[in-house]
């Protein structure tokens, strides 16, 4: 933590809305991402984010300093996050609605059948993550999402880096589990390509 | 899979995350070279990790967020007024005699006190209203009380020799 970051937690600790408003220009889009990563609904990511600064002004006098400012913030994300995720329940069930929306460009780029995939593919990813136990849940969007090291990450889940891998390990393996189809046939694309790479190549042997 | 595949299993997951010393980091990028079964498995990691962070990715660069920061400054307002209602609650503190029900016997007692402070209040005088003893003479045969009343302008002698005979003259 620098200086100048502890200087403008030390501010808002005395409650200045300002240093709370230089914190957010700092960690929003973090929090969102990590928000985003367990509810996976727009306007629910951004509620989340609303009511962890809100939380953060009023309980940062508690922040004592032994751990980094950042994982402290992401820990109070995850947790407001998942509540949300509790009380809201089914109602994060898939749904095309609003996330299924396609833009005009997007569509022109891709085209439609590979964005119906990927939107597809978006709900299974998110079924399974939903699927997962919280622990798990939370290590795979610290590290796959948010890019955290294992340190970081066991200072941000209050655990000891042994723990950390080993929620990692099993939620991939159960991720692994519930995609197995899509893993498969990325397999299976890879092969052929691997193949149309190996005929491409054999080819233009042939043709020199 | 081959026979060293069970010790670079160990430290894939760790070399996938970039977490490996460079010894382990030695280990296994010489066994991925030649085994396509532990290539596949890391490939498999990194599917599941762009899967898991291309929609936040996207997400994030979709969003708008200064609109955020206003909800965030009025939700911080409303908290500081309810929290000032909060305060003068826990001042004056009545929530725990509804919690607790010791109401009941106080608004009881309250009754009670009202009940007979009000009697006290309202108590009859004597149906002579503002009369007052002019005199009273005492004797061994009889007794005489005169009053004076002043609506109407009467004068009351009352006159009784015993207890039980008693005459009255206006």
């Amino acid at each position: 933590m620098n200086s100048e970051e502890t200087e403008m937690i030390s501010r808002c600790q005395r409650g200045d809305q300002e240093a709370l408003k230089e914190i957010f220009d700092k960690y929003h889009k973090k929090v969102y991402r990590i928000a985003y990563g367990v509810v996976r609904q727009r306007e629910e990511a951004l509620d989340v984010v609303q009511e962890v600064f809100i939380k953060l002004f009023r309980s940062i006098k508690d922040f004592k300093g032994r751990s980094h400012f950042y994982t402290y913030l992401y820990r109070m994300a995850m947790n407001t996050a998942i509540d949300h995720k509790r009380k809201a329940g089914k109602q994060f069930m898939s749904s095309l609605d609003e996330e299924g929306s396609f833009e005009p460009s997007e569509v022109a780029e891709k085209g439609p059948e590979r964005i119906l995939l990927q939107k597809e593919l978006e709900e299974k990813v998110k079924l399974a993550m939903d699927k997962l136990p919280d622990e798990q849940r939370a290590a795979l969007i610290y590290r796959d999402v948010e890019g955290l090291s294992y340190q970081e990450m066991a200072e941000a889940m209050g655990c000891s880096i042994g723990t950390v891998m080993s929620r990692l390990h099993y939620g991939r393996k159960r991720l692994q589990e519930s995609l197995k189809d899509y893993v498969k046939l990325q397999a299976q694309g890879r092969g052929a390509s691997t193949a149309e790479g190996l005929d491409e190549a054999g080819k233009e042997g042939e043709d020199r | 899979m081959t026979n060293s595949c069970s010790a670079v299993s160990k430290v894939l997951e760790k070399y996938f995350d970039q977490e490996v010393t460079g010894e382990e980091r030695f280990l296994v990028e010489g066994h991925l070279q030649d085994c396509p079964a532990c290539r596949d498995a890391l490939k498999s990691m990194e599917e599941l990790r762009t899967w898991m962070r291309v929609p936040v990715d996207e997400a994030v660069r979709k969003e708008d967020f200064p609109w955020v920061w206003q909800k965030i400054e009025r939700g911080i307002r409303l908290q500081e007024q309810r929290s000032w209602w909060q305060s003068l609650r826990s001042w004056l503190d009545v929530t725990p005699l509804f919690r607790k029900k010791v109401w009941i016997p106080a608004v009881a007692t309250i009754v009670v006190l009202l009940f007979i402070s009000t009697q006290i209040i309202f108590k009859q005088t004597p149906s002579y209203q503002g009369a007052s003893v002019v005199e009273y003479l005492e004797s061994p045969t009889c007794n005489v009380m005169v009053y004076q009343l002043e609506e109407p302008k009467v004068t009351v002698i009352w006159m009784f020799e015993g207890p039980e005979e008693e005459h009255t003259t206006t």
